[in-house]
């Protein structure tokens, strides 16, 4: 009964910002932390967030016509130089890209007390060690680089990305210990990132 | 001659050079030959019925170590007296870069024989792997990170548990809940039950995924990352393997007081062998060395 009456508390939540995430969410996969509070401040800097996330869209979407066409049965060698040409392509189109373009302030706040919310407690504890267990050794975190192609991905928490703004199929969130990615996932570049976002 | 005999010849002659020729002992990274010597002779506990669905599985795989070649071979010598037609990947597929060479040394070149002999990989995506893998033509994935397919009475679904977000979640509901296959099976990289030490029971995916499996009845659960093999005792009906020492091993990983396991092996690489017959699947452990680690049977309940 607690789970249920959370779970419609989330939904309704999710609703009143917007947020495609609870179309997907069936009622057992609701979180059990509590969700957050979506002001209307919160909810105009989300529109800003994925009105960007369009604009990057588009952008890439042109990138992506100077790259090599991939079909769904590659060799490694045409995998290799589709995502070779895409990066440099996606690189060259946002040359003086910098950190905080995405994750502005604003959102970024929404993002951390989501982040907050989801990690608190004591259930969450495996949560976190999912999270910094992940080896990220030779990742540098730069703006417009790619996130290195030996380094382990870490998992993202499904009942995070539920409540999160959803992202396109080329986009994903990833963490690197406590710093929050956005990445073109593609061809790996560093879309942008919010340091210190893990609680 | 019909396709059919030329395939078991060819499988017969793939046989025959694993055993009597040197064929593993040119190796890109410069190891050593590996010592078959320990090998057991192949012996199946599975019925090999007619007309079942016979496959494979193996998880953690991409190393490029001799140890993974051993295991590829061992189960070429299991392809020869038990015609598996396809294999699953639990993820993890290549390890450390994914350079073409690596393709080659971590994936061609240990399952040669296998894809030279007309057996399909279907591969899932594990934290080590990156995205672009969906479009390699020998994973099989079509270019999708999660999808589904079906064999005979059995529906597979591999999924992306890398990144469980509610478009994914929306998509399995969705499939299953118009699946009317007798058996269905979800294939994805992090387990929801395991007795491992490194990284053991995916709590938070659970939470998502488990009260969908149950709603729609599925009734395997096939996983890897931790790098050990674990049977499940079955958790709401549903039966858990982690198959996840393909070629990576965590020596005595497994938790000695887990509730959880019904069976494990943490001491050598392993692969897994399937037969779906009917309201029966059949399995099968074997070791790097051809040593059987496990074995049963799974009756599915009519209606379920």
């Amino acid at each position: 009964m607690r789970h249920q009456r959370l779970s419609l508390a989330c939904c309704a939540l999710l609703l009143f910002a917007g947020i495609d995430a609870a179309v997907a969410q069936s009622s057992q996969t609701a979180a059990l932390a509590p969700p957050v509070v979506v002001s209307a401040a919160d909810k105009a800097a989300i529109q800003t967030f994925e009105k960007q996330v369009k604009e990057y869209m588009e952008l890439r979407n042109k990138a992506r016509e100077k790259a090599p066409k991939l079909s769904k049965d590659s060799t490694p060698e045409q995998i290799h130089a589709y995502r070779t040409a895409l990066e440099l392509s996606l690189r060259t189109a946002r040359p003086n890209a910098k950190r905080g373009e995405f994750f502005l302030p604003e959102s970024a706040d929404y993002i951390r007390r989501t982040l907050k919310s989801e990690f608190q407690g004591k259930d969450r504890q495996e949560l976190r060690k999912t999270v910094f267990e992940t080896e990220t050794q030779g990742v540098v975190l730069r703006v417009n680089y790619p996130y290195a192609e030996s380094a382990e991905l870490s998992e993202m928490p499904a009942t995070l990305l539920a409540k999160l703004p959803q992202l396109p199929k080329e986009l994903r969130y990833r963490f690197v210990g406590r710093n929050m990615l956005l990445v073109d996932r593609e061809s790996n570049v560093i879309i942008d990132f919010m340091p210190e976002a893990l609680p | 001659m019909r396709p059919f005999y030329i395939h078991k010849l060819l499988i017969a002659f793939l046989v025959s050079a694993t055993l009597y020729l040197p064929a593993f002992a040119q190796k890109p990274n410069g190891e050593s030959v590996s010592n078959n010597s320990h090998t057991s002779a192949p012996k199946l506990t599975l019925p090999n019925k007619e007309g079942s669905v016979r496959f494979a599985v193996i998880g953690d795989t991409g190393s490029g170590t001799s140890k993974q070649r051993d295991t590829g071979a061992m189960m070429v010598q299991y392809q020869a007296i038990y015609p598996f037609e396809f294999v699953l990947m639990m993820g993890d597929n290549l390890y450390g870069g994914e350079a073409p060479q690596d393709f080659d040394n971590k994936f061609a070149e240990p399952y040669k024989a296998l894809l030279d002999g007309k057996v399909k990989f279907y591969a899932t995506l594990g934290n080590h792997d990156q995205a672009l893998q969906v479009n390699y033509k020998n994973f099989n994935m079509n270019g999708k990170e999660y999808y589904r397919f079906t064999k005979g009475n059995v529906a597979f679904y591999s999924l992306n548990s890398n990144y469980m977000d509610p478009k994914q979640v929306k998509w399995l509901e969705d499939e299953l809940s118009r699946d009317t296959s007798e058996w269905k099976v979800c294939f994805f990289h992090h387990p929801p039950y395991s007795s491992a030490k490194k990284h053991g029971s995916d709590s938070q995916l659970r939470e998502v995924v488990e009260p969908i499996f149950l709603k729609y009845g599925v009734n395997v659960v096939l996983t890897g990352h931790d790098h050990v093999y674990e049977r499940i005792k079955p958790q709401k009906g549903i039966y858990y393997f982690v198959s996840g020492a393909g070629g990576k091993l965590r020596t005595g990983d497994i938790k000695d007081t887990s509730s959880l396991t019904e069976k494990s092996y943490d001491v050598d690489l392993h692969f897994m062998l399937f037969e779906v017959a009917g309201n029966q699947m059949y399995f099968q452990a074997i070791s790097r060395t051809g040593e059987t680690i496990d074995s049963g049977v799974i009756t599915r309940k009519k209606g379920s």
